[in-house]
């Protein structure tokens, strides 16, 4: 019993930064329906950076999420306007195949640089534990979900509240009435584009305090966080978040009880069975 | 409508390719690791030609090719292991386990309408999800390679002591599965494909049955990559779990998007261009830099992406017509 | 016209949430005439169509077709049994020429030694020599328009649906495609099913009529029984009532 609630536990925390990834995707893939095969890359890309800054200027890993979030939006603008924008009026397997390209060139490049063995930061200044009861809870992952919350939060305020927030969900409701309201749509789309790959790199930057990065996670990441889209369906964050606990708490459970190499295939039997079953989602609106 | 004379230089032009590749083998043999080279080249040619039936012709994103060739190389390989089946036999078994696998994920998701972007995730998620299985499948798979008995130059276990035989192999099955391609395209399923690529509402208004259809193409892609997946075992002489390759997948759908969606010899184009320069790169540089030759394959293929997003299939047509049509329009007048 | 009915709906209704698209609607088509299903925007003749070739499933009521109850039955069956149409935004296969779009079509009937014949006289009767390997997106609205009733032709059908093939077309377009559409009912004695609001189309080419209005048939009969029904006009032009209201809100 007290396995399964710790097992639950843990998972639930690391979901919170998986619906963070999740996030992400679902404003890329929501606002211009462009499939980002390089998702998960960018995540990977992040803990890349953040173990630079650690290990180089020894900067924590908690407090990179200022370097790498401004360094990945500028990225993502970068690669909205040079690639993504160019391919929006093609077949849309011409969009994945430049995304597969940018994800095959990320993985090169890191490979390149931190060569192909998993690298892991040595401390942070949230590590430790907190001993509640009979549980143990890792500080750096409290630490993490909590800051994830709180992202999620402010994506959320920013969607519902503010002028660009608000031209981003309009777009992704009906571009052609958006376009006639004066929305530039170019620039929503780069606005999102850069979001949605600005949120990568604070859960980058999370994931990194407790866990360690080699080149090749970044599919993982990006099955993961379709498969959590696929759960929750468009357009709704709070479905998002639950989505994120109920694979990350999957995940766990399965490591737990059934093998630490079933956490994958946890994750994607969730996937197909819910793009068979409910194809819009859980909590996704009609 | 052909000429007959753009015929003729077609065909004089084939036999050209085809005597090339026949010699191949002779000019390169000396060096075992160059014959497997080119023979890996030519598997991705194997196996984006076999994508494109179901990817360039049906339309549908299919990111699963190596989990058919996983299924046809554990099949064969276990069936020799185990039973000391010969491979000839075992290897057309394995493609039929490929497709009864195909059909077994087909059916419903084809059922359930699952298209574009979901259908490309399901199939990527289905390679992962067999790596894992065959990881723990410690009966059949399992984390450590499992080698196949090792017979000298026996024609009955497909174990040749060079590698230039599989070469022949997979020129040879190369051969079957664009005359597989090109029959397709010339009869009603084809016809049928092309359309519901383009638009199945459309499609199912001229009496298709798109879902039909559908699971055709893909029994034909995972029976012919099931074929290739038995020489594959053989070649290599081990099977393991890490031919569930989801990144090698996505790879052979991304030769048959760039080669050019529908022309039959457009993923092999790609892939002789692509996969040729990767791994000339890997062979010329990889050893010093790793990584190195990624990027520069990357940086291509996005460029490639980029300016040819009808498929490098549309370089060679265009200089083809100059060559010929200009013949072609003198004649006419 | 014989008196032999092809295809009869009886209390046909759809609706998508509050808006009741296709109300009750009971129609009879007749063996070689032409009709025409006319209405407003928005008056339900898309989803109607849609409703009789498969695309969507009734809420209530039936279709028959040549005696046989196909409602709910999937759009390629209903193509086999001899009921094809075209699309009000064209969907064409743009990748495709002119004669593999139309050998598409064609295959619904004919087997792989008779296709070619099939495509050859299809591509003749709507003169489309000049375009026949011409790619699908390189076409204008005109010949796109005209392909996609070739196509439809193409499956053999008994029956014919044409859902607003003038939209879009100049006048002298319109008029050359009305002629082969009537040419066509009368060289092979297909029965035809016009949707339409250019009226012109549909008063010159029809026998009979249908109007639809807010999913519901409000007249049927021959054109010029239409064209003075009060209620068609009502239609049409708004009722002065609702006009008034409209304006002053």
């Amino acid at each position: 019993m007290e396995t399964i609630i710790q097992g639950v536990f843990n998972g639930a925390l690391m979901g919170c930064t998986y619906a963070l990834i999740a996030l992400g995707l679902s404003l890329i893939f929501g606002v211009m329906n462009v499939v980002n095969f390089a998702h998960g890359d960018f995540v990977m890309l992040s803990m890349y950076f953040t173990f630079w800054a650690g290990s180089i200027w020894g900067v924590d890993a908690a407090l990179t999420p200022l370097i790498t979030f401004p360094l990945l939006f500028s990225f993502g603008i970068i690669v909205y306007y040079g690639l993504i924008n160019r391919t929006l009026r093609e077949h849309y397997t011409i969009q994945i195949a430049v995304t597969v390209g940018l994800m095959t060139f990320l993985r090169a490049i890191t490979q390149l640089v931190w060569h192909a063995q998993p690298r892991a930061l040595p401390y942070s200044f949230i590590q430790g534990n907190i001993h509640l009861g009979g549980y143990v809870i890792a500080l750096s992952r409290l630490t993490s979900a909590t800051i994830s919350l709180i992202i999620i939060a402010g994506i959320s305020f920013f969607l519902s509240k503010t002028w660009p927030g608000r031209t981003i969900r309009a777009t992704s409701d009906d571009l052609d009435a958006a376009s006639l309201m004066g929305v530039d749509f170019q620039k929503t789309y780069a606005l999102a584009f850069g979001l949605g790959s600005s949120l990568t790199a604070i859960a980058g930057s999370l994931l990194m305090t407790f866990q360690q990065v080699d080149p090749t996670m970044g599919l993982r990441f990006g099955l993961l966080s379709w498969c959590i889209l696929a759960l929750a369906g468009l357009g709704s964050i709070p479905g998002l978040l639950i989505s994120g606990l109920i694979v990350g708490v999957g995940e766990s459970l399965a490591m737990t009880f059934w093998d630490p190499r079933a956490r994958s295939l946890v994750i994607y039997l969730i996937f197909i069975l819910v793009l068979w079953l409910r194809p819009r989602g859980i909590f996704g609106r009609k | 409508m052909k000429h007959k004379k753009d015929r003729i230089i077609e065909k004089f032009l084939l036999l050209l390719l085809l005597i090339f590749a026949l010699i191949i083998p002779l000019i390169i043999g000396s060096n075992q690791y160059n014959v497997l080279l080119v023979t890996t080249v030519l598997l991705y040619g194997v196996m984006a030609t076999s994508w494109n039936i179901i990817g360039g012709l049906a339309g549908q994103l299919d990111l699963a090719s190596f989990a058919y060739l996983g299924l046809g190389a554990f099949t064969s390989g276990t069936l020799f292991i185990r039973y000391n089946f010969s491979p000839w036999i075992g290897m057309v078994i394995g493609g039929l386990v490929a497709v009864g696998f195909a059909l077994l994920i087909g059916i419903p998701l084809f059922r359930f309408r699952i298209r574009e972007v979901w259908y490309a995730l399901t199939t990527c998620a289905l390679v992962e999800i067999l790596k894992v299985v065959f990881t723990m499948w410690e009966e059949v798979g399992g984390p450590v390679e499992r080698y196949l008995p090792y017979y000298r130059g026996s024609l009955y276990h497909m174990r040749f002591g060079s590698y230039i035989p599989y070469y022949y192999l997979i020129l040879g099955l190369l051969l079957i599965v664009l005359l597989v391609n090109y029959r397709i395209t010339k009869t009603k399923l084809g016809y049928y494909l092309k359309a519901l690529g383009e638009d199945e509402i459309a499609a199912e208004a001229l009496g298709v049955n798109t879902r039909v259809c559908k699971l055709r193409a893909l029994v034909y892609y995972s029976f012919l990559i099931g074929v290739a997946g038995g020489i594959y075992a053989n070649m290599y002489g081990y099977v393991h779990p890490s031919f569930f390759n989801g990144q090698e997948s996505i790879k052979v759908a991304i030769l048959g998007i760039v080669g050019g969606r529908g022309i039959a010899y457009g993923p092999l184009l790609a892939a002789l261009l692509l996969v040729g320069i990767q791994e000339f790169l890997r062979a010329s540089i990889g050893g010093e830099v790793s990584g190195l030759y990624l990027v520069i394959y990357s940086v291509i293929l996005i460029l490639v992406v980029l300016f040819r997003p009808k498929g490098i299939a549309t370089i060679f047509q265009g200089i083809y017509q100059k060559l010929i049509r200009r013949e072609v329009k003198k004649e006419d007048v | 016209m014989s008196n032999e009915q092809i295809l009869k709906t009886s209390k046909l209704t759809k609706s998508f949430g509050n808006l009741i698209a296709v109300n009750h609607v009971n129609l009879e088509i007749y063996k070689e005439e032409v009709v025409g299903l006319i209405g407003p925007n928005g008056a339900g003749k898309t989803t109607f169509f849609n409703l009789i070739t498969g695309l969507e499933i009734p809420d209530e009521g039936q279709v028959v077709f040549k005696g046989t109850d196909i409602t709910a039955i999937p759009p390629h069956k209903i193509c086999q049994l001899g009921m094809s149409r075209t699309f009000q935004v064209a969907r064409s296969f743009t990748e495709m020429s002119v004669e593999e779009v139309i050998r598409v079509g064609a295959y619904n009937r004919k087997k792989e030694k008779e296709v070619q014949e099939k495509v050859d006289w299809v591509i003749k009767f709507f003169e489309l020599e000049d375009i026949r390997n011409y790619k699908c997106s390189d076409l204008g609205l005109a010949s796109l328009r005209k392909v996609e009733v070739a196509r439809a032709t193409a499956t053999e059908p008994d029956l014919l649906l044409l859902d607003e093939v003038g939209a879009g077309l100049t006048s002298t377009e319109l008029f050359r495609l009305m002629s082969e559409i009537k040419r066509l009912n009368q060289e092979t004695k297909i029965t035809i099913c016009v949707v339409e609001h250019v009226m012109q189309m549909v008063m010159g080419l029809c026998e009979r009529i249908f109007v639809l209005d807010a999913g519901e048939l409000i007249a049927k009969g021959v054109p010029s029984e239409i064209s003075n029904n009060q209620r068609v006009i009502e239609a049409y032009l708004g009722r002065r009532g609702y006009s008034e209201s409209s304006s002053a809100s």
